[in-house]
This record gives structure tokens, C-alpha cells and sequence, in this order.
């Protein structure tokens, strides 16, 4: 039985590899395949050119001076430059202040602040889009209370505010995965380190800064990973809230492509925005795992 | 290591291109024009296939939930008293997720069922793919309201099969709340306007007319009315075709010289999920509505509701559910059967119950038809019908003519860009 032994790990490797071919590697290579045709003739570079200079995923008339929209791939970056430091910072706020024994009902307050992760993501679409709702929503009646007529509006309806309710939706829905992973980074720092601080003078911030942020480094890697691959990947809530409009102003990659694929049935252009996300993807996925190597 | 830490990356990046990417592949194909040989029969199979004794069940997919599932079933019903040797099963799917089930399917040679409800463009496309059996057997269109079997016809071969229709017909009120504030239908534009004026004056009244949200369509219906009752069907026919751009002068007008206005002045109230619109309507937050004729079926008391179509109206889009038989049922002849049976004497049992719907089947009487849905019937008889605008262009497009009436709505004021992506995104050679 002298097997070579770099033969072993793939005999491991070989039952996930049989159902990874025809239902992962072949249509990755599909898709790329697909990318390029157009009409069932080889059209080279055409597709991607013709998608990426479109207004519908960059439009440079718009932004960044005029109301969206301004474009599927911008709106996404977008809503990883609010989304991302919000749900990091207020989930790690949440974990650390609920941390604490005295908080009386913490273990309430997380279940409450982690519903937003257990539910299915089109049922928290539907709940953004009637929290912004004009007469329904409570988000316009505390602007009507304090008198901003401008903001107690169906923010769902308006250019200016879709993709902002979208986002801010969305980081109620995610900042329970954020707290859910501090509040388990914080349970695995030993007290001893914060009492071998106190002992040394140190004061709160310099607890948080010089113990609590630097062991919970890994923990943030992971967080800050998968929330830009979430957000990338933004599509039910998107879908449901507004569905990408009014006139494109919330329109994301991953329902820009759903468009092409189940509204135009060209699944050639869906092909090129599964490639582009795949790309983008592949940077956060990459890092992650490189950070944590 | 260096070896693994590669297999690693490898696995995990075609694991995340995977997740991104498996919603996109085609079936197969390189081209959504592209079309699969055709292996089963496309026309009326031979009657001896199944034995009269013999069993058979059908599946049935339509859009229908609640009490228009109810309606529909009261269709399904008559069918299974007049087939004994036929049962049907009816599951809900909406159109929008068909749309991308059914390419699918039909591009692997298999159908979720045996007798399905859809888009008419959609139906035309599949059918010309090769996908659906041809109805010009079992369809004869002489007995069709003109211009209803159009969009399900590729060629002179019909596959779709025309069931009864929503008829749009104008704004709805409640008689109850007009007789309340001396409120009375108008006979011109100008006192159509003065109208809206003088229910905005009302207290307690939020907007003259609530805007149905949903996809969009609610606000499709409203524009279309304009376009049928300031250009008539010529130009809703000349739109759908191609013809005539949306930045035209006299579409152009007609948004600017009459709808436009009336959404700068606040006539319109901002869109709002359309099944809430129905009951703050009818609780009387606004006064008028635009739907179709469906909406006599969702209210308490329909022998309380008027209807005003705005003044001058040339035609009425009547939009028709159309059902189509894929060739890739096990039971073509009694499929074909029930989309016949949909198609004819179905309709006169559909439109007695309270679907709120009309006929498309001309042997179908006034006398036919529930209570509530004579009146109306009566009217949309008396104008000319017209195609359903976005409907018939289908596709991309028509999310994107929902998605820009949305903005419209809102921003009046970008009626410029509103028509200019409007033309910008129709189907070329449309």
C-alpha cells in the first residue's frame, strides 16, 4: 500500500471535486465562455465594453454632482463606503457596550439587534420598504415630528433618498452579524490582560486602544471580509425595497444582472456582470484569506 | 505549503465565483435568439392518445392568489364537470418569476406544467423558439375581439390562447364620497382639472389621485389613459411598434400639456404600494383611483363605485391573460383541451363571478357577466380596445418604462430624460 503521498489529499479532495465540476467549475468557465459571445458569434472584448460604458453601470453625467442615478457598480461602492465602517463600528459598539454584566436584558437586546440577520433577506426588503413608507414607515413620521417635511417623504420613491434607505436598511439588517462576531471576540480576551493594564494606570481608551482593538484584529478581518463581500453582492433587499429605481437610482450589479438575465434574457451581458462581481469579489476573498494565513 | 495554500485559493475562488455566477448560466446555449429542434408535436395531437377511461391530471400555473384564485377556480371547476376523465392542479407563480424558470426548462425539454399563464410577449417568444404548441386549431380568431390574439401571433401560427381581460378604464371613485361633497363626474378636461381642484380643497383629503405602486405598472396604466385619450390608438399602436419615439413632439405634448401639470400641482399623490392604495382610497384619503377593472373585486360594496375616464377618450387598453400549451407536456391533448375550454366557455363562466374581468370571446353577452361588471362592460364596449403598451413590448423596457414613470412621479421636472432613456432603451428593430 505505498501510495505516492501527494496522491492522498486529492483522494480526499476527489468526492467534493466530482460535484464541483458540473455544478461549480463548469459553469465558472461557462459564464466566462458566455461573456464573450453575442447572438452565438465570438464578439472578443465587445460585451464588456458595451456593458462598463453603459450609464447603467457607470454614469459619470450624474455623479457625482447631480441626484443618482449614477450607476450600478458606483451605487455599490457607495453602499460599501456607508454600509462597511457603519455596521464594523456600530456592531462593535453594541458587543462592547452589552458586554458588560450590569446591562441589565443584554442578551434580549443582542436577540432583538440579531433578528435583523435571521430574517429571510426578502422579508427585511419588505420591512425597509414600509419603514420608509410615507403614512405607514416610522422612519418620515420622526422627520415629520421634528418638522423636516423634506425627509418625512416615501424615501423609497425618491431618487435622493432610495439608495440611502436601501443602505441604512440594510445596516439594521447587518450589524447583527457584526456584534454577534465581536461579542464572541470579546469573550475569548483573558480578564487578566485588562487587569495587568489597570494595574500599569492605563485609562479606558487606552484599554480599548492598546488590548480590545488589537486583539479583536482577526475578528475585524473577517467582519470587514465578508461585509464587502455582502455588499457586493447586495440583491433581495435591493430587489424588494425599490427595485432598483426610481429610474435606476438604486439599481446594484447583482440586480443589474438579474435584469439582463430575466428582463432582457441576454445572458451574455448577465455573464459580464457575473464576471465583474466574480473579480470584485475575488479582491475581498483573497485578502481574507491571505490575513488570515 | 505553497502547493496548498494554492489548491486552497483555487477551491475557494471558483466556490465564490460560483455563488456569484450560478444565477447567470444559459441553458446551454450561446444565444437567447437561439432555438432547440423540435422533438414533440406542435399541433393538435391525434384524440386516440389517451383512452376516454383514462385518468389524466393537469397542472395549471397562473398568477392568481386569493379571491382571483377563487374566481379562476370557479373556470377549473366547469372544466372538471364537462371533463370527468380530467383533474387539474393549479399552483400560483407570478409571471416575473416564470420569466425566469420557463426559458430554462423549456431549453432542457421539460415544463413545471401542463397549461401555464403568462405574458403575451413572452408566449410569442417562446413560441417562436419552438418551445409551445400551436393553437391555430383549437383558436379561431374571428371569434376575438380584433387586435386580442396580435401579440401571441408569430407568423400566422397562434400560441397563446386569450382568456378574459382587464379592461383600464379610467379613475374610480365612490359614489357615496362624491354625493358627500356635491362632487360630479366631468365632461371636459377643464372641468376634469377643476374636479381635481376642488377635491384637493376637501379636509382630510391627502391627494385627489392615489398612484398604485408596485412594480410600476399602476403608474403604466394612468400614462397609457393620456396616450389613448390625447393621440388615440394610432399612436399607442405606433408607440409599441417603433414607430413613433417618446421624444416625438406629440407624445412629448401630451405629457407636457396634460400630465405633467397635473403632477406638479399635486393631483397625484406619490406612489404607494397599490393594495394599500385600495384601502386608503376607499377609506377616504384620496378620492380618485386608477385601476383596472379587477378592482370591483376588492372593495366591500362595488355597487358603490363610479367611474370617470378622462374626457374626449378615443380606445381602452384591454389587457387579456393569455395561457400557452409547452410541447413538452405528457398530455397534449387534453392540455390543449382545457387552453380551449380557457379560451371560449371558460371566459363566460370567469366573467360571472366576481373577477372583475371581460371577455375577449365575443360569444360572451352582457348578460353573462356578475352584476357590478355590467356597467362597465357596457362601456369598454362602446370604445375602441387597445393593446396593453408595455406589455406588449415586454422585456427590458418595460421595467424600464415602469422605472422612469416612477421618477416621473416624483420629478415632473425630468420629463427630458424620462422620454430620451425611454427611447434610448427601446428593442432595437422594435
Amino acid at each position: 500500500m505505498n501510495r505516492p503521498k501527494n496522491l492522498t489529499p486529492l483522494l480526499f479532495l476527489l468526492p467534493a471535486l466530482i460535484l464541483m465540476v458540473p455544478f461549480v467549475i463548469y459553469p465558472v468557465f461557462k459564464t466566462i465562455y458566455l461573456s464573450f459571445f453575442l447572438d452565438g458569434k465570438f464578439v472578443g472584448l465587445e460585451n464588456y465594453r458595451e456593458v462598463l460604458l453603459s450609464p447603467d453601470i457607470v454614469n459619470l453625467d450624474r455623479f457625482p454632482t447631480k441626484s443618482p442615478p449614477w450607476g450600478a457598480l458606483i451605487h455599490n461602492i457607495v453602499w460599501i463606503a456607508i454600509h462597511l465602517p457603519s455596521t464594523v463600528f456600530l456592531g462593535l459598539g453594541m458587543a462592547i457596550l452589552l458586554r458588560r454584566e450590569e446591562v441589565k436584558g443584554s442578551s434580549i437586546i443582542k436577540s432583538i439587534v440579531f433578528l435583523g440577520m435571521v430574517i429571510p433577506m426578502i422579508v427585511g426588503g419588505l420591512i425597509i420598504r414600509f419603514l420608509f413608507e410615507e403614512g405607514a414607515g416610522v422612519v418620515p413620521a420622526v422627520f415629520k415630528a421634528l418638522g423636516i417635511e423634506r425627509l418625512a417623504i416615501t424615501w423609497t420613491a425618491y431618487p435622493e433618498t432610495a439608495l440611502l434607505s436601501a443602505i441604512l436598511g440594510s445596516i439594521w439588517i447587518w450589524t447583527g452579524f457584526s456584534m454577534l462576531m465581536y461579542s464572541a471576540g470579546l469573550a475569548s480576551i483573558p480578564k487578566e490582560y485588562y487587569e495587568a493594564a489597570l494595574i500599569d494606570g492605563a485609562n479606558r481608551f487606552q484599554l480599548f486602544r492598546n488590548v480590545t482593538w488589537p486583539l479583536l484584529k482577526p475578528i475585524t478581518i473577517v467582519v470587514v471580509a465578508m461585509t464587502l463581500l455582502w455588499d457586493l453582492k447586495i440583491f433581495d433587499i435591493v430587489y424588494v425595497a425599490t427595485g432598483g429605481g426610481p429610474g435606476g437610482a438604486s439599481m446594484v450589479l447583482a440586480l443589474q444582472m438579474w435584469d439582463y438575465f430575466a428582463r432582457a434574457l441576454n445572458y451574455n451581458y448577465a455573464a459580464v456582470v457575473a464576471v465583474l462581481l466574480t473579480v470584485l469579489t475575488f479582491i475581498p476573498a483573497l485578502w481574507l484569506l491571505r490575513r488570515r494565513e | 505549503m505553497p502547493r496548498r495554500k494554492g489548491v486552497s485559493l483555487f477551491l475557494i475562488g471558483v466556490l465564490v465565483f460560483a455563488i456569484v455566477a450560478s444565477g447567470c448560466i444559459s441553458p446551454g446555449e450561446e444565444s437567447p435568439t437561439s432555438t432547440t429542434p423540435s422533438t414533440s408535436p406542435t399541433t393538435t395531437p391525434s384524440p386516440t392518445e389517451t383512452t376516454p377511461a383514462e385518468k389524466v391530471t393537469l397542472k395549471v400555473i397562473g398568477p392568481w392568489s386569493g379571491a382571483e384564485l377563487d374566481a379562476f377556480m370557479e373556470v377549473i371547476k366547469e372544466f372538471e364537470a364537462q371533463h370527468p376523465n380530467i383533474k387539474v392542479e393549479y399552483k400560483t407563480y407570478r409571471a416575473e418569476d416564470l420569466s425566469t424558470i420557463l426559458p430554462l426548462q423549456f431549453e432542457s425539454g421539460d415544463t413545471p406544467a401542463d397549461v401555464i399563464a403568462m405574458w403575451g410577449w413572452f408566449i410569442a417568444e417562446m413560441g417562436q423558439k419552438g418551445h409551445l404548441m400551436k393553437l391555430n386549431d383549437v383558436i379561431n380568431p374571428e371569434e376575438y375581439v380584433p387586435g386580442i390574439l396580435d401579440t401571441v401571433t408569430v407568423n400566422g401560427d397562434i400560441y397563446g390562447a386569450p382568456f378574459t381581460a382587464a379592461a383600464k378604464p379610467g379613475f374610480w371613485y365612490r359614489k357615496s364620497f362624491f354625493q358627500k361633497h356635491g362632487l360630479k363626474p366631468p365632461q371636459t378636461w377643464d372641468e376634469f382639472v377643476a374636479l381635481l381642484d376642488q377635491i384637493k380643497q376637501i379636509e382630510g383629503i391627502k391627494a385627489p389621485i392615489v398612484s398604485g405602486d408596485s412594480v410600476g405598472w399602476p403608474l403604466s396604466d394612468v400614462t397609457e389613459h393620456f396616450i389613448l385619450t390625447f393621440g388615440g390608438k394610432e399612436l399607442q399602436l405606433k408607440l409599441i411598434n417603433g414607430e413613433v419615439k417618446w421624444e416625438d413632439p406629440e407624445v412629448k405634448d401630451i405629457f407636457e400639456q396634460r400630465l405633467v401639470p397635473l403632477l406638479e400641482a399635486g393631483y397625484f399623490s406619490d406612489p404607494i404600494e397599490w393594495t394599500s392604495a385600495v384601502d386608503l382610497w376607499w377609506k377616504g384619503d384620496y378620492a380618485l383611483y386608477f385601476m383596472g377593472t379587477w378592482i370591483t373585486g376588492m372593495v366591500e360594496d362595488p355597487n358603490d363605485l363610479g367611474l370617470i375616464s378622462l374626457p374626449g377618450v378615443k380606445a381602452m387598453v384591454l389587457a387579456p391573460d393569455y395561457f400557452m400549451v409547452p410541447k413538452y407536456t405528457e398530455h397534449p391533448k387534453e392540455a390543449l383541451e382545457l387552453a380551449k375550454f380557457l379560451a371560449t366557455e371558460g371566459q363566460r363562466v370567469h366573467v360571472g363571478t366576481k373577477s372583475g374581468k371581460l371577455a375577449t370571446w365575443k360569444k360572451v353577452s352582457i348578460d353573462d357577466y356578475w352584476e357590478p361588471m355590467k356597467d362597465v362592460a357596457e362601456v369598454v364596449a362602446n370604445v375602441e380596445s387597445a393593446p396593453d403598451l408595455d406589455d406588449s413590448v415586454g422585456g427590458e423596457w418595460q421595467k424600464t418604462f415602469w422605472d422612469q414613470l416612477k421618477l416621473l412621479w416624483v420629478q415632473p421636472d425630468r420629463l427630458d430624460e424620462v422620454l430620451s432613456t425611454l427611447d434610448a432603451k427601446f428593442p432595437k428593430g422594435g
